[in-house]
């Protein structure tokens, strides 16, 4: 009689890769955004203060 | 650019609640595969992730051909958002084959016509960056990042018919199976809902990605801009 392989601890870790993965990137894309933003604003105050 | 457009939130809402119930169709919904067990359902997220990483390859080769044509900087970022999704998705895809393949192959890796091809496809890709980085004028810089996407966007297809050239182990699960294909089974009506929704789910996260990344792009060629001004 054959029995079914007990497999369940690697769908866990597929699933746990992929949230693992995918939220890793989704935190870098809100990282740059939260950069690029505050980047932005120094340039502004740095283009004001050299051309007042 | 400050604020997020209603539609981009309207999809990142519909990203997440698609994402859950793609989630609970594959691990609850779907029957346990007869043979290999739980690991099966690795399979769901591994194709979708794989599907929307070759999509976004080959929508870069687009936007390449469209910057070589016009050579509007848009293009570049467009081409840029695509490459550097499709990475992140296409490296779940190879993480996630590789862990069904421990139990099913019993081994984390073979060099075997798809998984050889896929890998190459990834650092074809990681490449592209490291050219990237490597060229400072903008414009060569695109120009260059065009014609490598455009070249590299031909690995695509050999990577999707690879299990369909050759005499191979990976399993083709839609359409004839190779002799020495371990792991193929035969998709339930069940098995197909998950599989199905998986891909629509993936297509759209896809899509919200893609629209948030090019909006970082914008917004990384305008720091670029105002660096220039502060400079001169």
């Amino acid at each position: 009689m054959n029995t079914l392989p007990d497999t369940t601890n690697y769908m866990i870790a597929g699933y746990a890769v992929f949230a693992v993965v995918f939220s890793v990137f989704i935190t870098s894309l809100a990282f740059r955004w939260k950069k690029l933003k505050q980047d932005i604003q120094t340039l502004e105050e740095l283009g004001k203060d050299s051309n007042p | 650019m400050n604020k997020k457009p209603v539609p981009l939130l309207i999809l990142d809402i519909l990203s997440l609640v698609l994402l859950v119930v793609a989630a609970y169709l594959a691990l609850v919904f779907a029957p346990m595969e007869a043979t290999m067990g739980n690991v099966q359902k690795v399979f769901y997220f591994h194709v979708a992730n794989a599907w929307v990483g070759m999509l976004g390859f080959i929508s870069a080769g687009v936007a390449g051909i469209a910057y070589l044509r016009s050579h509007d900087p848009k293009w570049d970022i467009v081409e840029v958002a695509a490459v550097e999704i499709s990475l992140v998705f296409f490296l779940i895809a190879i993480i996630l084959g590789s862990i069904w393949a421990r139990p099913v192959w019993n081994t984390w890796w073979t060099w075997e016509p798809r998984l050889t091809t896929a890998a190459i496809t990834e650092l074809i890709y990681l490449a592209y960056f490291m050219l990237r980085n490597g060229i400072e004028d903008p414009n060569r810089r695109a120009r260059f990042s065009a014609v490598y996407t455009l070249i590299g966007s031909v690995s695509v297809p050999i990577t999707f018919m690879a299990i369909r050239f050759f005499r191979t182990i990976h399993p083709v699960v839609i359409g004839s199976q190779t002799a020495q294909a371990q792991g193929g089974f035969n998709m339930s009506p069940d098995m197909k809902v998950a599989f199905f929704f998986s891909l629509f789910t993936f297509t759209v996260i896809f899509v919200d990605l893609f629209w948030h990344r090019i909006r970082l792009g914008i917004l990384e060629n305008k720091v670029e801009e105002l660096k220039l001004k502060v400079m001169e």
